[in-house]
């Protein structure tokens, strides 16, 4: 079928056949085709997802650093003694950040404590320490994580010092106890998993750039499939001996595709016994 | 914890412990002097609920009538939560007796909670009523565990 | 799809509904033990999930001279030795006791002599273990006496050479000296395993998550996770050897199998379980078999199976019960608040400066 008819008609074909490409790429870009669901019909998030981008160094928008512990230098600040040997590996990337909105909304004395953590990064992060990393840094730490859910629990299983969350589907009362990780209990809001956690004790910080919490923070969660591998997390942190407002982080999660994707181990408690416990052994190591 | 029973059961020896296996997580002995018991009496400053093991710290007075805060060690919260118990369970203020052992670096004021009770000598977290036994169920304030039924 | 969808949550729903031991639903009425069906997932496989305890008095070996099953009377005896212990040490104390004994108050075992801490911070497990009606004096039944086998030649000589290798420290010399439960890699004994077995003090409890391609167990103590898969996925090399080893599962009928390999190198050698230090002469090659098998509304059958011929003369098997729990497991963070370890080292320090001194007192001044 040649011609110029025929022509105009192929023509309008491209064109629309286009356009039903192009809209809905426009109108829901991150609609990759159908998401995955269970037997019950709920969004199906089983499997290994891991945060992109900078955000465990500094959940703030932020420029590339060169260390993140400093001493003064004869000309600008260089990185302290303890870190120095690690070069360029012990920089910091920069980063859009992930608070929307920019900033945390300190109030005047957290603030002044954030500056400090900071300026005492190496004997404050409890990362460095191996700790457990709370909530939400647990979701955005450069290591994946996997979700075991069912229609009787959700659970998430962190590669960072075997971290763990056991999401209740029932609320089981306030929390007894203070913890690391909180107490967690899910609820479905159409196809978002919503999660309220508290109970958290003052211990855990958001980055590596100082930012902390009290034990009055409450972290709401939603984790909504925006695709078969993608998921948009939000988390809104509420903690007024902190924070002046609630604010909220925002970031998609990647699911890892490969089909023998699993997750790793990093149980990291021995790899800090050294910097904690060296200088009780026996003979100590010389400096 | 601190006895080792056994009973004879048919022709054999049934070792029942309630103490340690072999290698045990820590041995007692490894953190605590013997040869350095104390006693304390107190109040309540502090609870660390915490694991692997909880820490009650107290206000007493030293042989110098000075104030110092001395660390108990205790066992796993996570028993007496289950139990319905909580920190909330022992309020600040509240005077406990302690009896045990100084850890073996005396520069620490830390002591194992060998027996940890109220001034009336009444256990400090097996409830507030009752002959003290967990789930004997005359405390109203303990929650009772439902026990597993497999038989 | 939409249809697809809805014909899905139907299913769902209906199986969600279906009886099963979930903490929160009330208890399904009391029927008569044949009549029970296994409660089972959407995708049809027998329910493992919830939490559950394997907490026990039965140990791992067989005491000498006692039988496979204990009689009523035996077991009506233990069960009371235990909870008259309880008891008894739950009475008031004597408010105007003095400290306890310089030299120790003569207690054994982990209480090290100083009396370790109070009996409510224990929860150790008061009934015998019953495995198909039969009350058991032992984990172990295969071999028949209740007892690990001899172990090879080979599996003595690593023996050996492990204790020699642990034997040129002192036992407080460096953190790495000490148990890993101690430096809160692992849980005492083998709560995590595989095998997963009771530690006879506490927490000795598990939450399993069951989807149809994977089995998540999370032990309580230390938080520690195993994610079995279901379907396909390769072994590790045998250069990667995590903690609690390398797990793949699969269903034979309604029995979940579950075979690890590839443990941790340290988990060999310190891996010792209640009583004994049966898996410290293990070798590289050591497979550990798992079977699950939900035989009643509160009851997982769990059996396991240790599979390592350089080192024991034969397989050798043992069996145990995991109840239902109608309670929470909580969080036990165990690294982060370890003063114990501190405690210790310096304390080993104190003492060996204590002595130094004692001994420079000693020696002739110049």
């Amino acid at each position: 079928m040649h011609g110029p008819l025929n022509r105009m008609r192929l023509t309008k074909l491209l064109v629309t056949s286009a356009l039903l490409v192009v809209v809905p790429l426009v109108a829901a870009h991150a609609q990759r085709g159908p998401i995955p669901r269970t037997a019950s019909g709920k969004p199906d998030f089983n499997g290994i997802w891991q945060a992109l981008g900078n955000a465990h160094y500094d959940v703030e928008p932020h420029s590339a650093r060169g260390a993140m512990a400093w001493r003064p230098g004869p000309v600008v600040p260089v990185p302290a003694k303890e870190v120095v040997a690690l070069g360029a590996v012990g920089a910091v990337p920069s980063g859009m950040g992930i608070v929307v909105g920019g900033q945390i909304p300190y109030t005047p004395a957290a603030l002044v404590r954030k500056k400090e953590n900071l300026a005492q990064w190496l004997t404050r992060d409890p990362e460095i320490k191996c700790f457990l990393p709370g909530v939400p840094r647990a979701t955005y730490m450069p290591f994946p994580f996997q979700i075991v859910q069912s229609d009787r629990a959700f659970f998430i299983a962190y590669e960072y010092a075997g971290a763990l969350r056991n999401i209740y589907l029932k609320d089981p009362g306030p929390p007894q106890v203070d913890s690391w990780m909180g107490q967690s209990v899910g609820a479905w809001d159409g196809d978002s998993f919503v999660v309220t956690a508290n109970g958290f004790n003052a211990e855990s910080w958001f980055d590596r750039a100082g930012n902390h919490h009290s034990e009055a923070l409450k972290v709401v969660e939603r984790y909504t499939m925006i695709g078969p591998d993608h998921i948009q997390y939000e988390a809104t942190m509420e903690d007024p001996q902190t924070f002046t407002r609630t604010w909220t982080i925002r970031l998609p999660l990647y699911r890892h595709v490969n089909p023998d994707a699993r997750l790793g181990q990093f149980k990291c408690v021995e790899f800090v016994e050294e910097l904690m416990y060296g200088h009780l052994r026996k003979t100590p190591l010389k400096p | 914890m601190r006895k080792t029973y056994s009973i004879l059961v048919g022709g054999g020896l049934l070792l029942l412990s309630a103490t340690a296996p072999l290698w045990a997580h820590h041995a007692f002995g490894a953190e605590f002097d013997p040869n350095a018991p104390i006693r304390l009496r107190g109040k309540v400053v502090r609870l660390e609920w915490v694991n692997p093991h909880a820490w009650i710290h107290i206000e007493v007075k030293n042989k110098a009538g000075v104030s110092e805060v001395w660390m108990v060690e205790g066992g796993t919260p996570n028993t007496l939560l289950r139990r319905g118990l909580t920190r909330q369970s022992l309020t600040f203020g509240t005077e406990l007796i302690v009896d045990g052992y100084q850890t073996k670096d005396h520069s620490l004021k830390r002591a194992n909670g060998r027996d940890v009770t109220f001034s009336d000598g009444r256990k400090a977290f097996l409830g507030s009523s009752g002959t003290g036994a967990p789930r004997d169920g005359r405390d109203p304030n303990e929650r009772v565990k439902k026990p597993p039924t497999s038989r | 799809m939409r249809l697809h969808i809805m014909i899905q949550f139907a299913s769902g729903l209906a199986a969600a509904w279906a009886p099963g031991v979930a903490h929160a639903q009330a208890a399904a009425p009391t029927k008569p033990q044949a009549s029970w069906t296994v409660p089972r997932t959407p995708d049809g496989r027998p329910d493992l999930q919830g939490n559950w305890s394997n907490a026990t008095l039965t140990s791992f070996e067989r005491p000498v001279g006692l039988p496979l099953v204990l009689t009523k009377a035996q077991v009506a005896q233990l069960e009371k030795v235990r909870s008259d212990t309880i008891e008894k040490l739950g009475q008031r104390s004597d408010p105007n006791r003095t400290a306890p004994p310089v030299g120790g108050d003569g207690s054994t075992g982990a209480a090290g002599n100083v009396g370790g801490y109070n009996y409510f911070w224990i929860d150790a497990g008061d009934h015998i273990a019953v495995v198909n009606g039969e009350p058991r004096s032992s984990m172990i039944t295969n071999p028949p006496n209740g007892r690990v086998p001899p172990l090879t030649p080979a599996g003595r000589a690593r023996q050996a050479e492990r204790f020699k290798r642990l034997r040129q420290f002192g036992e407080y010399d460096n953190p790495e000296n000490r148990p890993l439960a101690e430096r809160c890699l692992m849980s005492f004994g083998s709560n995590a395993g595989p095998p997963m077995l009771p530690n006879y003090f506490y927490n000795n409890n598990y939450t399993i998550v069951q989807t149809p391609d994977h089995v998540m167990i999370m032990t309580e103590m230390v938080h520690d996770v195993r994610i079995i898969r279901l379907e396909g996925g390769e072994r590790l090399p045998p250069n990667v050897r995590p903690w609690m080893g390398d797990s793949h599962g699969r269903w034979e009928g309604d029995t979940l199998v579950v075979e690890t390999t590839n443990f941790h190198p340290s988990q060999l050698v310190a891996f010792t379980t209640s009583y004994n230090a049966a898996f410290f002469g293990t070798s590289d090659s050591l497979r550990i078999v798992e079977r699950f098998t939900r035989v009643d509304e509160h009851t997982i059958l769990y059996r396991f199976t240790v599979d390592d011929p350089a080192t024991f003369t034969q397989l050798w098997s043992g069996e145990l019960p995991f109840l239902a729990m109608d309670d929470l497991v909580y969080e036990y963070a165990c690294h982060e608040a370890n003063y114990a370890m501190s405690n210790v080292l310096s304390g080993a320090r104190a003492e060996e400066r204590k002595a130094a001194s004692r001994k420079s007192a000693r020696k002739p001044k110049p």
